[in-house]
């Protein structure tokens, strides 16, 4: 008999599920509305968000296979025994900084919207600090209470998320959402591109795959991970184009949270219910960059492979936060999100690459 | 309980005295009997309550003595189990006694039925100690230790810490064995274990721990045993003492370890798979292992209907989240976030604080501190003035304050609310880690407002998950996820639902109804 289930600190499927959805979920939909109502016309980015969706199911398999190989080891090692090491170093050191860039991201711009809708005096500096402190105090815990973290939140947003559109249901004018199919093919593949943008972070698979009890289930997980989210955000976009009219919602920064502005809650005890919106929105915005991190240290970790994991936390928070207060301003800003992007989009590739290698090699069976 | 305590405390003197080391080797008894007798009217520093009683035995009139604490035995039960049938047995028996004559004496004489023979020194004070006769044999290397404890204990009344309407009235008292009877006499299994353990260096006190094999899970109990054998304290102070012994963590304001002074909430425990340690002197047993949402549980949960029972569970969830984050709210909402209150209340509630003098922030400290002053006062204070301290505390103070301008009404609602709010919990070692939280999410609020209330929020929840108790996640069933253990959490269901034993306690026997 086995004494000790939790001992072993594994997890199971519906786990796996639940974190790739929180990391996906994260500030990415909180502006996507407003994207994609300017690169689409009327009500169609929904197509967009769906062919986004049905691109990142079916990376998240392939990841989710690739990530099935090494179970138990770590993803250097297998990287390694795949290709020389300095090129494991370099392939394994750009993911720690993609990660790591990722963390920065989140902060500033949870410091951003903080300063939009919950503070006007306090500094974006100290916004930012706290809540890169408490990141960091997370992921010096235990790795499994990080995704422990993930299955305590994630429901709470979810509820959360559903109510808000529940309640919004009275303010959607559906008629707004008329005429269908009118954008081009072209347009709705650049709305696709700025989709998957806010669909990264389920590269998470290729580094909690290794702790789940039976890594053969984490394909299917992990597409079901993606799908909640790309649900989530087709009721979102539709409920903001209903809302707001195409036309408005382009000029709304935060359409997602000035849609919890415009719900009317029965019985009206909260008068700005976009600041409740938004302060439950942090946990989400927290699991997001506190997975981050914790990647980057376990990367960073598994290179170096000296020193223990408080130590790469209290050396890479520092680098992201000075990274995260470089943009000078909202364009800056997005342009850093950008690039972001882009080496997300590198790393998927440079992985798709390294399971080709590992098929060549004849190492799947 | 006063008698014991000063009972170790004479006892550690005693050994200083005689200049031994508590952690020499055991000397073994003499063959002299006086010289046995004399050492330990020495290491005890012969002390006017310890009885020596010296007579003679058989027809060879063998000397013997008795030793024993005065104030500690029941000195008819020494008659008459052990002098009258020593001096009435050998009135005409003709055996030889010089032989074997401790064996004839247990075998064949003494009517008591809780006799061992010792053989050092360190048994025999041991024995004395805890209130048993010991019997010398002159020429022989062993005394008889004859068990004769009998002081006057509390009787057994309802537990004053934990009262519930339905139920059981019985509380644990301080006599350990009194204890393990309410215990046996409500799990009537044999499967039922009662491990004892004697520790302490400088006195033994026996540490018992319980639990119902096949049902608690063997990892547990390894680790329990493991936690319990290295202790290693010169005297233990009770149970509380203990409980920080055992906790995974010094680091949590939690409670890692339930304490009760209910023999119904201790069985319960042991069925669902958990274990209990108790301590002789000590009225409160520990439950181990215990999650988050123990706390919120009561025994008479189980007694009710469901129905009831849920709505209760709930409404004791609410109370947490009150008892931690309203002060916390109040503080944020009107620092920080104007715009929150809707305007027909913000309105009322500027026209309330008008003329305060501080802000929100001070207000709050003040009033919170000043109810835990009460609080702590109301507590020491004898019964009858008790309630004196609750008219005078939260009406006049209450009144006055708001009177002279110092805080608003609403400061107070929200005060008074807080504080019932944090009385409704079954574990009061959980409302004392509430309080922590409460003040630490003030302070939270009063830098960061919502944001910081939030930012919070998430670290309990980080440290909950990092949280241990026996090996035991702090935060399941809600994380590791067990759904199925979800009945017994927030929802209590319908009894017949209760298939199953907790899964979360990992117990041997999964199943508690309709077994096949």
């Amino acid at each position: 008999m086995n004494h000790w289930e939790y001992d072993d600190n594994k997890i199971e499927a519906k786990e796996l599920t639940i974190t790739v959805s929180s990391m996906i979920i994260g500030v990415g939909i909180l502006t996507l509305p407003r994207v994609l109502a300017g690169t689409t016309s009327s009500s169609d980015g929904w197509i967009s968000i769906l062919m986004a969706g049905a691109f990142a199911v079916t990376i998240a398999v392939l990841l989710g296979k690739f990530a099935g190989l090494y179970a138990g080891g770590t993803f250097f090692e297998y990287v390694r025994s795949l290709v020389t090491k300095p090129v494991a170093i370099v392939i394994t050191g750009i993911m720690c900084v993609y990660f790591m860039l990722f963390l920065a991201y989140e902060i500033r711009a949870i410091a951003n919207i903080s300063k939009t809708y919950l503070f006007d005096r306090t500094p974006a500096e100290y916004i930012g600090l706290m809540f890169l402190l408490i990141v960091g105090y997370a992921a010096s815990g235990t790795r499994i209470g990080l995704l422990r973290l993930n299955t305590m939140f994630f429901p709470i947003v979810l509820v959360v998320t559903f109510l808000l559109l529940f309640f919004s249901n009275s303010i959607v004018n559906w008629a707004d959402l008329k005429p269908f199919f009118v954008t081009d093919v072209k347009r709705l593949m650049v709305g696709a591109k700025d989709s998957v943008f806010s669909m990264l972070g389920f590269e998470v698979i290729l580094f909690y795959t290794a702790m789940m009890k039976r890594p053969k289930e984490a394909p299917l997980a992990a597409a079901v991970g993606v799908v909640i989210p790309v649900v989530l955000y087709v009721l979102i976009y539709l409920i903001c184009i209903g809302t707001f009219t195409p036309w408005a919602l382009q000029e709304i920064g935060y359409p997602a949270i000035e849609l919890a502005k415009e719900v009317k809650i029965p019985g009206e005890f909260f008068e700005r219910t976009e600041s409740i919106f938004f302060t439950i929105w942090i946990m989400t915005i927290f699991n997001t960059a506190s997975m981050a991190l914790d990647i980057a240290v376990h990367l960073a970790h598994s290179i170096v492979r000296k020193g223990k994991r408080i130590h790469f936390v209290a050396a890479i928070c520092p680098v992201a936060y000075l990274i995260c207060m470089l943009p000078k301003n909202v364009i800056e800003f997005a342009l850093l999100g950008e690039v972001i992007s882009y080496m997300g989009f590198l790393t998927i590739g440079m992985t798709l690459c390294l399971y080709g290698v590992a098929a060549v090699k004849g190492m799947i069976k | 309980m006063l008698n014991r305590m000063k009972q170790a405390g004479a006892r550690s003197r005693i050994q200083r005295a005689a200049g031994r080391e508590p952690n020499s080797e055991p000397l073994p008894l003499r063959t002299d009997m006086k010289s046995n007798l004399d050492c330990m009217l020495a290491i005890t520093g012969s002390p006017d309550d310890l009885i020596v009683r010296h007579f003679t035995i058989g027809a060879q009139h063998l000397p013997v003595a008795l030793m024993f604490i005065d104030s500690l035995v029941d000195k008819d039960l020494v008659q008459s189990q052990v002098m009258k049938p020593l001096l009435q047995h050998y009135e005409n028996a003709k055996n030889d006694l010089y032989h074997q004559a401790v064996q004839l004496v247990v075998e064949e004489v003494l009517t008591s039925v809780d006799v061992e023979i010792l053989e050092t020194q360190e048994e025999v004070l041991n024995t004395i100690l805890g209130g048993d006769t010991v019997l010398f044999l002159s020429g022989s290397r062993q005394a008889i230790a004859i068990g004769s404890a009998g002081w006057k204990s509390r009787g057994i009344e309802e537990p004053l810490t934990e009262s519930i309407i339905r139920g059981s009235r019985e509380g644990f008292v301080e006599d350990l064995r009194t204890n393990i009877s309410l215990i046996r006499r409500r799990i009537r299994n044999p499967e039922l274990r009662i491990m004892t353990f004697k520790v302490g260096r400088r006195a033994k006190k026996t540490i018992v721990l319980i639990y119902v094999e096949g049902v608690a899970n063997r990892g547990i109990v390894h680790e329990a045993i493991r936690r319990i054998e290295s202790l290693d304290i010169d005297d233990i102070e009770g149970s509380g003492t203990i409980e920080q012994w055992l906790s995974d963590s010094f680091m949590s304001p939690f409670p890692l370890i339930a304490n009760t002074e209910r023999p119904d909430k201790v069985t319960g425990a042991l069925l669902q798979g958990r274990l209990s340690v108790m301590v002789d002197g000590d009225p409160f047993a520990l439950v181990l292992p215990i999650t988050f949402s123990s706390n919120l549980q009561s025994p008479e949960d189980f007694y009710q209907n469901w129905l009831l029972a849920t709505l209760t569970r709930i409404l004791r969830l609410l109370a947490a989240a009150i008892a931690s984050f309203l002060p916390a709210l109040y503080i944020a909402l009107l620092e920080f976030h104007h715009g929150l209150i809707p305007s027909k209340l913000a309105f009322s509630i500027a026209g309330a604080r008008e003329g305060v003098p501080f802000p929100a922030v001070i207000e709050a400290f003040i009033m919170e501190t000043t109810l835990e002053l009460l609080r702590e006062a109301g507590i020491r204070l004898p019964k009858p003035i008790g309630q004196t301290i609750g008219i005078v505390g939260g009406l006049v103070i209450g009144e006055a304050a708001v009177a002279a301008g110092i805080v608003s009404p609403i400061m107070v609602i929200v005060v008074a609310v807080t504080a019932i709010a944090s009385f409704s919990f079954p574990s009061y070692s959980f409302a004392i880690a509430l309080r922590i939280l409460r003040f630490t999410m003030m302070l939270a609020a009063s830098v960061f407002g919502l944001y910081g209330i939030i930012l919070g929020y998430i670290m309990i929840n980080i440290h909950f998950v990092n949280l241990k108790s026996f090996g035991i996640p702090y935060s399941t069933p809600f994380a590791p996820l067990y759904l199925d253990d979800w009945k017994d959490v927030i929802l209590r269901a319908p009894v017949s639902f209760l298939k199953n034993r907790p899964r979360m306690l990992q117990p041997q026997d999964k199943k508690r109804l309709n077994k096949k």
